[in-house]
């Protein structure tokens, strides 16, 4: 049963490459649709390789930084409101509110206050911080309505009953938060890029896009594709375990 | 110990009538009860008379909207303060990250009291759960959560316990052990108990006074004395005069 649930996606990925491969040697979709075998072979050629890891060591570099941040600042935040209700609508409303700001018509802005090195950084922590912010808000929300009040006639003072109960309910729906973020991170990160970062997978998109470089664009992008997965992939494993052991407050 | 005084309890709620104008609609009483140090009181009536208000008045976790709640001459509040209070619910409400021990060593935790293994153990081995310490609440069957629960809610050794259907969920078999198990453990240390329960049954191999709500809003109708001598066996409930208490009981919850 496992072995099925694992072969079935498999043959279809490759049958989906096998198509690429296809599509791309025939120029079906035209001469910008490279064949798969056209986009691998730039991972072989060392100067473009040895490119695209420092682009994507940068460009790792500055989402991790902007993901860390905006996911620390939503969590504390919704804490914050969670702790003094009185916040919470005020507070509310500003994380609907950075979240209503397009990204792209935030970048300029940043470019000229946080200036070009920092502008990724800033920008990958926008929709994180929004994300957590919601999740870490819903997770501690959430917490069973009966263990509240066994809490409460324990005599459990407000310290000890976030810490001993509500934050540890709230971890699969913070760890769910966190999944998602992860792809909001990197999309903030390119196009905090695009705007004139020194480096990173975002300025190599840019510049081989401009410059006809069709291959090492699609390999660009198959990179950031799969930095994106695995982040996502981690977390989904990291909240599955969390699930198991943590979620089912009631059951 | 605790004596419990409910002084013309009344407890009404908001809600919205058909034209969506707010109206408030009465939920219990006028209420007047007193249980005193160490009993062992059962409350029983139809669904939505309010049993489980006259817990919750108790617990500290609702307030009435007139008349007085006091244990021992305080608001239940300060028996909250002082961790002598335990509650079990028809579910369990255990903490699912933590195991057997665990869950048990929570009330020390917060009391701030030392959980001494000695303690430990010996509640463990009254839940009758040896073996069992590390095991997480998914791992166990219902009765053994809800022994968890209850044994939970004694740890401190409270001076009021407090019982919300605490075998509801279980089938038959399983909550006439439960019944047996809960007066063994309840003979350890004898706290006042005020349970809510469906099963007149159930109140009667239990409890020293039966108490009958009437329906919405729940007042007192009948308040029955248990004359059976503790502990009871089971052939108590085979057994002329138990079925006649249980049959006049009955009776009554049907004029309720």
């Amino acid at each position: 049963m496992r072995l099925r649930g694992l072969i079935y996606p498999l043959v279809g990925c490759a049958l989906l490459l096998c198509a690429w491969e296809l599509v791309g040697r025939h120029e079906m979709l035209g001469d910008t649709f490279p064949a798969l075998s056209q986009v691998l072979r730039v991972f072989g050629d060392v100067p473009r390789r040895a490119l695209l890891i420092r682009s994507a060591a940068a460009t790792m570099a500055s989402a991790a930084v902007g993901y860390a941040l905006g996911a620390c600042l939503g969590a504390a935040v919704a804490l914050l409101a969670h702790w003094v209700p009185l916040l919470r609508g005020g507070l509310d409303r500003m994380a609907v509110l950075v979240n209503a700001l397009p990204v792209i018509a935030l970048a300029p802005v940043l470019i000229i206050t946080a200036g070009r090195q920092d502008t990724p950084a800033a920008l990958a922590a926008v929709p994180v911080f929004f994300l957590l912010y919601t999740s870490t808000g819903v997770g501690l929300r959430g917490a069973s309505q009966r263990l509240e009040m066994v809490f409460t006639t324990l005599g459990a003072s407000r310290w000890q009953r976030l810490a001993k109960f509500e934050i540890v309910a709230a971890v699969p729906a913070v760890l769910s938060g966190m999944k998602i973020a992860a792809s909001g991170a990197m999309i903030g990160t390119i196009v905090g890029e695009w705007f004139g970062a020194p480096s990173g997978l975002g300025v190599v998109v840019l510049n081989s896009m401009q410059n006809f470089q069709i291959p090492l664009l699609w390999a660009t992008v198959m990179v950031i594709a799969v930095i994106t997965l695995s982040g996502y992939g981690v977390l989904s494993l990291a909240e599955r375990a969390a699930r198991s052991r943590i979620g089912a407050c009631d059951a | 110990m605790a004596t419990l005084a409910l002084a013309a309890v009344t407890r009404s709620y908001l809600r919205r009538s058909g034209g969506g104008r707010r109206e408030s609609f009465a939920a219990l009483g006028p209420l007047d009860l007193t249980i005193g140090d160490g009993e062992f009181v059962a409350l029983i009536g139809a669904s939505g008379c309010g049993k489980s208000t006259v817990l919750r008045l108790l617990a500290g976790l609702d307030a009435p909207t007139s008349g007085a709640v006091l244990i021992n001459g305080l608001p239940p509040r300060a028996l909250q303060a002082q961790h002598a209070l335990g509650l079990a619910f028809q579910e369990h409400a255990l903490l699912p990250w933590r195991s057997v021990a665990g869950n048990l060593r929570l009330p020390f935790e917060l009391a701030g009291i030392p959980a001494t293994t000695e303690r430990i153990v010996e509640l463990i081995s009254l839940a009758g759960l040896a073996g069992f310490e590390h095991a997480r609440p998914a791992e166990l069957s219902g009765g053994m959560r809800q022994r968890v629960a209850i044994a939970r809610a004694l740890a401190l050794r409270p001076k009021l316990l407090l019982l919300d259907e605490p075998f509801g969920a279980l089938d038959a078999v399983t909550r006439r052990r439960m019944n047996f198990e809960l007066q063994r453990i309840w003979l350890e240390g004898r706290p006042t108990t005020l349970m809510v329960t469906h099963s007149v049954e159930e109140a009667v191999l239990l409890a020293d006074r039966v108490l009958v709500l009437t329906e919405r809003p729940g007042r007192l109708r009948s308040d029955t004395r248990v004359p059976f001598a503790r502990p009871r066996p089971t052939q108590l409930m085979r057994s002329a005069e138990f079925h006649q208490l249980v049959d006049e009981l009955t009776a009554s919850l049907e004029r309720a």
